[in-house]
């Protein structure tokens, strides 16, 4: 076969080019090249390794480009030229042969030399990965005569078997497609009476039956419930932190935003924008921000002693992997520590696109801050979400109007006459560069309060106003590498008389450099709050006016300035001013200002609209928020990886690879949130109905949902997978649940599941779809139709976590304050869908996390379907199940009329949709009888479980009938 | 039907099931070994292939291993080697004395603050057994097996906080989501015993280790690898016990119908994963008679429990070690325990190093040395291997949290360098390998990072740590992770 090959394609070389019966047989780079480059090539001339300088992951780095020889790797159309071409033809003990004989004893076959050769003729084309190439509108495939299909996807899938062969199985029988459009769509099964009413309709019309029992399960609730698990897998959603402690975190109220996205069909242009950047959004409503929340969602690390900084760092980076990863399907976190060894990424793209989150305002914080506080009752979200933009706008002003006043009048530096400290921190002075600075020197002791006494300005002048500038230790060094922060919890101004007796100055205003962070700076005077900060790092010197009420003039009294440094972190670090100084100014415009009658109003404005913003009932959210300006952090490139050895600087940006944003000099995380969505991103809806592809065949069109590199898997459909985006983002305007109704509506789904021995041999894992989908059912739905069969389950939307029954002796949380109480039996609580239990990511639900569901620390784009003996015993032991068992029981034997085979079918067919075949039905009239004989003979059996034999053997075989294959399979 | 000739049934029906490609494999490799042999694969990974239908058959490594088990003893919150095994006289002259601004640049502390004072050894120290071998008063039992231990004294970390450095010595990775070794190894050798999984976990109460299940995940490779937790509350394994209102022979009647139904559901839709499906649940049957077994430890004679220290149906370490041999006897491969309370900073009387740490010492020290000896009286110390560490070191500096002396003395974390021992196959008994600085704070002679000895523990096992991979997030992912990674060739018998 070999040698036929090859003497095709030498005939094929001296042929003349762009006949279009040939045009077929031209070599295609992705398909012929890139991979022998990858297999063989790529180790040492790739991203990471680029040997001789020649890397065959760039275009520039082999066409036209003179490696380290001095020739041309490759010369279009010129074999002869080409140096690549020279070295792989050479005998193989020659040492400049490619691939070296020691890693490659067999160098590269004749057939791939010969692909080469034809590559360098044909001009070498350098076509970019699939992935990275936009999607092309493909032609509708025809059909033989004889095929009949409902949908464009049918053409793409039938063709494709006439190839192979293989003809399409018969359409599913009407219950089994019913039961697996209400698994797919809804999660659940269908319920009898539901059934009754399809099958009756389905006689009369199949396919009218089978569009409205689909536009039925699209709309209901359950839809957004099913799909939203797909979701928070990529996000990671989990109701704790993480590392370190994994105490709680009060975010569920993402949940139901995502739940609520997918019920609304919010278009995935809009659910990817709020996501990455609705705080950016001009007017942000209350739930664009909630949406932000999903990059919320990274782990903080609250264990003692650890640096803020560091994990703060790992969410960023933990960000940027997500992004990636949910919308590209690309392993962008290659690049975290050298160029990506076979896509055309570089290390320097992966810092430009952290830049996009280097500066939001969390910061591996024990509270979880920034915080919004989310009104309990949607209906208020629309009040709370205007006062919290006035809110935000009244503090701009007020903080504008500040800054004004400050910047307007002119400042002395003021010199400090002896300064000291409460306890051993040991505080210092001297005059640097004009100003007299205050240092600490050695060992900081948490909880100092700093006293300064200042020798007055010599020419009398008053003070209405004095400036604190705090400075990091190493300004330079802390721009790269923050600082531990400070927190001013109280700042005063004493005025001594001669025998030591102190009078507080009042204040009137302060004016902070930033105009809002978690903490409101100005709690700083005469209070004791958490006032001006650097919480918890510092990069910057950060300022913090205090204007008094009147102009100061001590006269014969001494002046002594108290500065309170509460902060503690962590049980480990003390936040406190290591190094700083004060300027002063006598410019009685400062009063004017802090006294005037339009600062005073906006005050009062601002704390009435704040005091009816509280009285809304809310829970409180993690969400994004950027940092002002005047404080955003650098984002420097990280040496290998690492975040303690910072290198250059770099600002945000999109690597080449990509196409550009549109016009933007600036640009921002909004920016790149529109990029995803632009329409241009080759990835971005090729992306998303793969996934929705695999959530309902099982296996994608690209079946590694993690990886659309040149690592992963081809797509087994190209052009069906290209004719699904286009239409996805164009026709469907981004509406993900026309593309769920576009799949289930084909032909191509609605086949059997049914295989023969040799179709399975043929194709075990049904990649051509020469038969209908049939994989076990997730973690959270084998709950949910329990819960639906065993007649228990409670459909509330919605609402913090729950805790269902888990096992004695499992939930053991670090911190002792996570409790998990059970609602009683009964109780609506312990019967909600999986999806609202509590999810903790050190503890998983012992149900969830065998049966595959991820624990959630990391974006998990794929779960993997295992098939254990722990399984089997949580099916059959475990105490949520039993009950739906007992549930199913009590169907049969008190909710059912009839005898007793009646009662074992309507329990068969309220798990399965189906009646069972009379040899199944006599297999459980069989084990009915048997068991109802022994528990008749041992009546303390039973106990603990029912009241009667009969109970008791309704109870085993509604135990068997919760177990069998085709209850866990869709 | 007679279990044992349905399952018959269905392994050979499951390997007519078999595709084509696999059944071909199997016969270039022979049966029993699945692994695909390097040379045939030109120069791929070989991975490890189990039998189709059973994730957890027993498979041959990569070369011959002498070591066919692991007991790993974890002592959660680092227990201090200046005060049990790395003993630094210099360090008792600078007792009291500042911290050398040297000793700090560049040094990132999770308590520490400006400079502390340096802490000589706070137990006394004598050499043990023909080896010589120092260990200190704190561990009188185990010190008369100071011949059958191997010491690494220059373990060191990049980690310097609990979490992420449990993380790092369990999935060789800082952060959640890694396989664990004991996955990685159960993947690669599956279980001798078809009753029980090949990972098991035990706790010695209390709460949970920080990060908590993680440290015995499976991460990306398939969750029936992950370690199986025994807990003395409750289930010995999870859902293990019957509900109420079912005996084993109703079980049995129950699981007839179910795998006869399941059956005809496979004549139905032909597809392979209900065969699997239905041997699982006989597996899940099997286990609910061995694991109970197992784990009842007072059929021991009363001598054994004298030996160990054990008191039935407590929530002991001591139990623990006793329940880790009865495992070990019964072929499950890799056996976790953790024990806690490690953590002397000095901060709280449970934990300084003139508390909390005593007692530790005394609660661990005779169970180890019970389970040395019986490990050794039953010929296994000679393919089992048994190993104790912490997480990271500590500092030879006295902690001076917030700035200030504290009233009990405590250490705090130190990543430069820790001891971990070995005993058992494959390693030198009777050895120190690698030598810490005058004061015990950094690895001064022959560094041993966490991937060197995962390595290591690979290499023992039978594994290049190279070749035992999965492709994950665009990396062929191994236990060592990215960075170099070493056999330590000093360490090996």
């Amino acid at each position: 076969m070999n040698l036929r090959l090859i003497s095709g394609l030498f005939l094929l070389a001296f042929a003349s080019s762009g006949s279009p019966a040939q045009a077929e047989n031209r070599i295609d780079f992705a398909r012929d090249i890139r991979p022998v480059l990858n297999a063989k090539c790529t180790g040492c001339h790739g991203g990471v390794k680029q040997a001789g300088g020649v890397s065959f992951v760039y275009e520039n780095q082999v066409v036209n480009f003179e490696g380290e020889t001095g020739n041309p790797v490759v010369v279009p159309g010129d074999v002869d030229a080409s140096e690549l071409f020279f070295r792989i033809t050479l005998p193989a003990d020659d040492v400049d042969r490619m691939p070296p004989a020691e890693e490659h004893p067999k160098g590269l076959n004749e057939n791939e030399i010969a692909l080469f050769r034809q590559w360098i003729e044909e001009g070498a084309d350098w076509a970019g990965h699939w992935s990275f190439e936009s999607p092309t509108a493909p032609e509708i495939p025809a059909l033989a005569e004889d095929q009949t299909a409902n949908s464009e996807i049918d053409h793409f899938i039938f063709s494709r078997l006439e190839k192979e062969g293989l003809k399409p199985s018969p359409p599913a029988e009407a219950a089994r497609l019913l039961r697996r459009l209400s698994l797919d769509l809804n999660g659940l099964p269908p319920t009898p009476e539901e059934l009754d009413v399809f099958l009756a309709d389905h006689a009369r019309d199949p396919e009218g039956a089978i569009i409205a029992a689909v536009e039925e399960r699209l709309a209901r609730p359950a839809f957004g419930e099913k799909w939203a698990s797909m979701w928070l897998d990529l996000v990671r959603y989990a109701d704790s932190r993480g590392l370190g402690q994994d105490g709680k975190r009060n975010i569920w109220p993402y949940r139901d935003w995502v739940v609520n996205a997918f019920n609304d069909d919010m278009p995935f242009d809009q659910f990817t924008i709020r996501q990455l950047a609705g705080d950016l959004l001009p007017e942000p409503t209350i739930d664009d921000l909630i949406a932000t929340a999903a990059h919320r969602n990274t782990q903080t690390n609250n264990e003692g002693g650890t640096d803020d900084e560091e994990f703060r760092t790992e969410a960023v980076i933990d960000r940027v992997n997500t992004t990636w990863q949910t919308w590209g399907s690309i392993t962008f976190g290659c690049v975290q520590c050298h160029d990506h060894p076979y896509e055309a990424f570089h290390h320097d793209d992966y810092y430009e696109f952290m830049a996009f989150f280097n500066n939001t305002a969390d910061s591996d914080l024990g509270n979880d801050e920034p915080l919004l506080q989310v009104p309990t009752d949607p209906a208020m979200r629309g009040k709370a979400g205007q006062l919290d933009r006035d809110i935000r706008d009244l503090q701009t002003r007020l903080w504008e109007s500040g800054q004004e006043a400050v910047a307007s009048v002119s400042w002395s530096p003021l010199a400090l006459e002896r300064v000291s400290t409460s306890n051993n921190t040991v505080l210092e002075t001297g005059a640097v560069g004009g100003q007299h600075h205050f240092f600490t020197k050695g060992t900081v002791q948490r909880g100092p309060v700093y006293s300064l006494y200042p020798t007055l300005p010599g020419s009398g002048e008053p003070i209405t106003g004095f400036k604190l500038t705090v400075l990091p230790t190493d300004a330079e060094k802390a721009l790269k590498d923050s600082e531990w922060g400070f927190e001013v919890s109280e700042l005063d101004v004493e005025l001594l008389d001669a025998n030591d007796e102190a009078t507080k100055v009042e204040f009137a205003a302060s004016v902070a450099d930033i105009p809002y962070l978690p903490h409101k700076p100005d709690t700083v005077i005469g209070n004791s709050g958490n006032g001006f900060q650097a919480w918890t790092r510092l990069h910057h010197a950060r300022e913090l006016t205090i204007i008094p009420k009147a102009p100061i003039t001590p006269g014969e009294k001494t002046l002594r300035i108290r500065i309170t440094n509460k902060g503690f972190l962590l049980g480990a670090f003390p936040l406190v001013i290591k190094r700083g100084y004060f300027e002063v100014s006598s410019d009685p415009s400062l009063i004017a200002f802090a006294q005037s009658e339009a600062q005073r109003g906006m005050k009062k404005q601002l704390a009435s609209l704040q005091a009816e913003r509280k009285k809304i009932p809310s829970t409180t959210l993690p969400v994004m928020a950027e940092r002002h300006s005047s404080i955003a952090r650098p984002t420097h490139v990280f040496a290998r990886g690492n975040f303690l050895e910072k290198d250059k600087p770099v600002s945000a940006g999109l690597p080449d690879s990509l196409p550009p944003l549109p016009e933007s000099k600036n640009p921002s995380r909004l920016d790149m949130a529109k990029w995803w969505v632009s329409g241009e991103h080759p990835m971005t809806s090729r992306v998303l109905v793969n996934r929705i592809w695999e959530q309902l065949f099982g296996t994608g069109i690209v079946a590694t949902l993690e990886d659309f590199g040149s690592s992963g898997e081809k797509p087994s459909h190209p052009e069906l997978l290209d004719f699904l985006a286009l239409r996805f983002q164009n026709e469907h305007a981004w509406s993900m649940k026309a593309v769920v109704r576009d799949i289930v509506l084909s032909s191509t789904y609605q086949q059997s599941a049914k295989a023969s021995p040799a179709l399975v041999e043929r194709d075990p894992s049904n990649r051509l779809l020469a038969r209908g989908p049939r994989s076990r059912l997730s973690a959270e739905v084998l709950r949910d139709q329990a819960l639906a069969i065993g007649g228990l389950l409670t459909e509330k939307v919605g609402g913090p976590p729950v805790h269902p029954p888990i096992p004695e002796g499992v939930w053991k949380p670090f911190q002792g304050g996570d409790k998990w109480e059970t609602p009683k039996p009964g109780e609506a609580d312990r019967y909600r869908r999986a999806l609202y239990t509590y999810t903790k990511r050190s503890i998983p639900y012992p149900a969830m996390a065998t049966f595959d569901a991820p624990s959630r620390e990391f974006c998990s784009p794929r779960r993997l379907a295992s098939n254990t003996p722990l399984q089997a015993l949580t099916m059959l032991n475990d105490a949520a199940f039993s009950e739906a068992a007992q549930g199913l029981a009590r169907r049969m034997k008190y909710d059912t009329e009839g005898s007793v085979s009646d009662k074992l079918s309507a329990g068969y067919r309220i798990a399965t949709a189906r009646q069972p075949s009379p040899e199944k039905l006599k297999e459980l009239i069989g084990l009915f009888d048997k068991l109802e004989v022994q528990y008749a003979s041992e009546p303390e059996l039973k106990k603990g479980m029912a009241g009667t034999a009969d109970g008791a053997a309704y109870t085993i075989v509604a135990r068997v009938i919760l177990n069998l294959d085709e209850v866990l399979t869709k | 039907m007679n279990p044992e000739t349905l399952l018959q049934q269905l392994r050979s029906q499951q390997l007519e099931a078999d595709t084509r490609r696999q059944f071909l494999k199997t016969c270039t490799t022979g049966m029993g070994s699945f692994f695909l042999s390097h040379q045939l694969a030109g120069g791929a990974v070989p991975t490890p292939q189990h039998e189709a239908g059973n994730p957890l058959s027993a498979l041959q490594p990569h070369f011959n291993p002498k070591v066919k088990r692991v007991i790993y003893l974890h002592m959660i919150g680092a227990p201090s080697q200046l005060e049990l095994f790395d003993y630094k006289p210099e360090l008792e002259k600078l007792d009291g004395k500042p911290c050398p601004q040297e000793f700090l640049e560049g040094k990132r502390f999770a308590f520490i603050q400006g400079t502390p004072n340096m802490m000589g050894p706070q137990a006394k120290f004598q050499q043990h057994g023909d080896s010589g071998a120092w260990i200190s008063d704190r561990l009188p039992h185990l010190a008369k097996h100071a011949d059958d231990l191997c010491f690494i004294k220059t373990m060191n970390t990049d980690q310097f906080n609990h979490g992420p450095a449990q993380l790092m010595v369990h999935t060789g990775h800082a952060q959640i989501g890694y396989p664990s070794a004991g996955s990685w190894v159960t993947w690669g050798l599956g279980t001798e015993n078809s009753d029980m999984p090949g990972f098991m976990v035990l706790l010695s109460g209390g709460r949970l280790p920080r990060v908590g299940k993680a440290l015995w995940s499976a991460g990306f490779l398939p969750s029936v690898y992950q370690g199986v937790q025994c807990r003395s509350v409750g289930d010995p394994v999870l859902n293990v016990s019957n509900p109420a209102g079912t005996n084993r022979e109703i079980r049995r009647t129950a699981l007839d119908a179910l795998n006869k139904l399941n059956e005809s559901t496979f004549d139905e839709f032909g597809d392979p994963e209900t065969l699997t499906r239905i041997a699982q649940y006989e597996m899940a049957y099997r286990m609910q008679t061995a694991v109970p077994e197992v784990m009842s430890i007072e059929e021991e004679p009363a001598a054994v429990h004298e030996m160990y220290g054990t008191e039935p149906g407590k929530e002991s370490f001591a139990n623990n070690c006793l329940l880790a041999r009865r495992l070990a006897e019964r072929g499950v491969r890799y056996i976790q325990l953790f024990d806690w309370g490690w953590d002397s900073h000095g901060a709280s009387k449970t934990e300084a190093l003139n508390g909390g740490f005593l007692d530790k010492c005394q609660q661990v020290d005779k169970p180890i040395s019970a389970l040395l000896t019986d490990l050794k009286q039953r010929g296994m110390l000679e393919d089992t291997l048994v190993i104790w560490s912490g997480e990271f070191g500590r500092t030879p500096m006295r902690e001076n949290r917030g700035g200030q002396e504290m009233a009990l003395k405590g250490r705090d974390h130190n990543p430069g360098a820790f001891t971990l021992w070995m005993a058992g196959a494959g390693v030198k008994a009777g050895t120190t390998y690698g030598e810490t600085d005058p004061i015990g704070y950094d690895a001064a002679l022959n560094p041993v990072r966490v991937n060197d000895f995962h390595a290591t523990l690979l290499h023992l096992l039978g594994f290049n740590h190279k070749h035992l991979t999965v492709p994950f997030q665009g990396l062929q992912q191994k236990l060592t992770g990215v960075n170099h990674a070493e056999v330590v060739k000093g360490v090996l018998s």
